[in-house]
């Protein structure tokens, strides 16, 4: 244990790298990075989702070509081609930072319109039918019924996806900000020998941030009140569909 | 008050309705039977043009509805809509579905919308359930909630698409004993349902369908007691459990009804 507590001796470059004598680092990179992202691609992923349900194709077609031409190449190509990208053709030099951030925001907008896209498929058709054979437009339905539901449905889409997006924000490595890992790895390397220890910190440090987020989206999911999906079945029906009905053996006769 | 010319629908290749012509007055109740896949529920859904149609002509209440100048919101407030499998919301408490057409689509203020949706649930006997959310609700009880939500918009005309048939047998009643109500008031109704002791008490025609077309359309007691075509009449002793009068039928012993 005792090399575990050695490298716990380096915690402050773990969570905010050579901060602040030197630029953000570590975990809090990692984690102002994947918050970033997240909240600037769920607005855009937003408009990607529902512009490719548009039944107007110059507004679906564009939205396709994005969402499938991001979803086909890594993040850290992503990130690194816009590190190179940037400054060559805007002629100036922006932040390692702002550089990364951007790169995953464009690499999460595209999973995060499939989120949306499946959340209002996922509504069945006869909501959009109530709603429109009582007189509401399809844009008050759309606000008042659909996106409601469809947005407590894809709840745990979000969370699964921030969660992968908060580990693959270690990509950012490649254009040299310091993050987690490569905290890790700088450390490592002053003390080869200990290796295993500086690895195994980061993974406590991904796994820590993880896992408590997965248990808060647990009681945000239940504040929120996820769908139940048998309300959109009639009641005869509820016992039918369930694999093991209640009172199954007991009653057998 | 709603007049069909020559209706004609595709579905790919294959034809769900074929030449309709149909034409229904002002506080008529007409009840729709068919074997399944007739092009019941196609045709009342072109009603409020939840389903547009290929050929014809459908004149609802003054709006022609092929016309593509006519405005469809204003004409969908007009006509309530009740579904098989009720389509409530369920992210909104009973009180909350009936409330959002009238605030929404009539502007009416928050007061007057939650005034109205309360007379409306006491008037299906669920008044105490305002606050339920529809998961909490039994069948019946979520199909009467429907109901109000299409009464909430003051309709002309009601189409009810198979309202009892995703009941449990004991739960329909309470559903059937609303929409009498309704017709005894006055209402246009269009009721696609198989219940007919309820088409017996309040409808005024039936109309059958089989395969896309009406094959017969008659007053009430002339479609029980002697239908004309061979096919209502096999319907009909189905739907019935018992021989319809019927030649070939008279030396069969009566079955259980």
């Amino acid at each position: 244990m005792d090399f575990l507590i050695e490298q716990f001796g380096n915690w402050k470059f773990y969570l905010i790298g050579a901060y602040p004598k030197g630029p953000l680092g570590g975990l809090s990179i990692n984690i102002a990075i994947a918050l970033l992202c997240m909240i600037i691609s769920f607005f855009i992923g937003a408009i990607f989702g529902m512009g490719r349900l548009s039944c107007r194709r110059y507004i679906s077609y564009p939205c396709i070509i994005y969402i499938e031409f991001v979803r086909a190449t890594p993040a850290l190509l992503l990130v690194f081609w816009f590190f190179l990208f940037i400054p060559s053709v805007l002629g100036t030099n922006i932040s390692l930072f702002w550089s990364s951030v951007i790169a995953l925001s464009i690499y999460s907008t595209a999973y995060q319109a499939e989120i949306v896209r499946g959340g209002i498929l996922a509504v069945p058709r006869g909501q959009m039918e109530a709603a429109l054979s009582s007189g509401m437009t399809r844009f008050q339905a759309a606000r008042t019924v659909i996106l409601p539901q469809a947005f407590r449905m894809m709840l745990p889409s979000f969370v699964s996806f921030f969660i992968s997006l908060f580990k693959e924000t270690s990509v950012i490595y490649i254009i040299g900000v310091i993050d987690l890992t490569q905290a890790g790895v700088i450390i490592s390397q002053r003390q080869p020998d200990r290796m295993f220890a500086s690895y195994l910190c980061m993974a406590i440090g991904f796994f820590v941030v993880c896992f408590s987020m997965s248990r808060v989206a647990k009681t945000l999911e239940k504040k929120v009140g996820i769908l139940d999906l048998s309300s959109y079945r009639p009641t005869v029906c509820r016992t039918d569909l369930s694999l093991y009905p209640r009172g199954r053996g007991k009653s057998a006769a | 008050m709603i007049k069909f010319t020559n209706v004609n629908k595709w579905f790919g290749d294959h034809q769900v309705l074929k030449d309709i012509t149909l034409e229904i007055s002002r506080g008529e109740v007409v009840v729709i039977c068919g074997p399944s896949g007739a092009g019941k529920s196609t045709l009342i859904r072109t009603i409020n043009k939840l389903e547009p149609i290929d050929q014809g002509e459908i004149i609802v209440d003054g709006f022609n509805l092929m016309d593509p100048k006519t405005d469809l919101t204003a004409l969908r407030a007009e006509i309530g809509m009740v579904f098989q499998h009720f389509n409530l919301y369920p992210h909104r408490t009973a009180l909350k579905n009936i409330m959002l057409a009238p605030q929404k689509v009539r502007g009416l203020s928050k007061k007057k919308a939650t005034e109205r949706s309360l007379e409306l649930l006491k008037k299906v006997g669920l008044a105490h359930k305002s606050d339920a959310y529809p998961i909490q609700l039994s069948g019946g009880e979520q199909q009467r909630v429907a109901i109000a939500r299409s009464l909430a918009m003051e309709p002309r005309i009601m189409l009810f698409d198979e309202p009892t048939s995703a009941l449990d047998p004991e739960l329909i009643n309470e559903v059937l004993d609303v929409m009498t109500s309704l017709a005894r008031e006055g209402m246009t109704m269009i009721v696609i349902t198989h219940e007919m002791g309820f088409a017996r008490s309040v409808a005024n025609r039936i109309i059958f369908m089989d395969n896309g077309e009406i094959l017969e359309i008659g007053g009430t007691l002339d479609m029980f007691t002697k239908p004309k075509h061979q096919r209502t009449r096999e319907f009909m002793s189905k739907v019935l459990h018992i021989p319809v009068a019927n030649n070939n039928h008279e030396d069969k012993p009566e079955e259980g009804g």
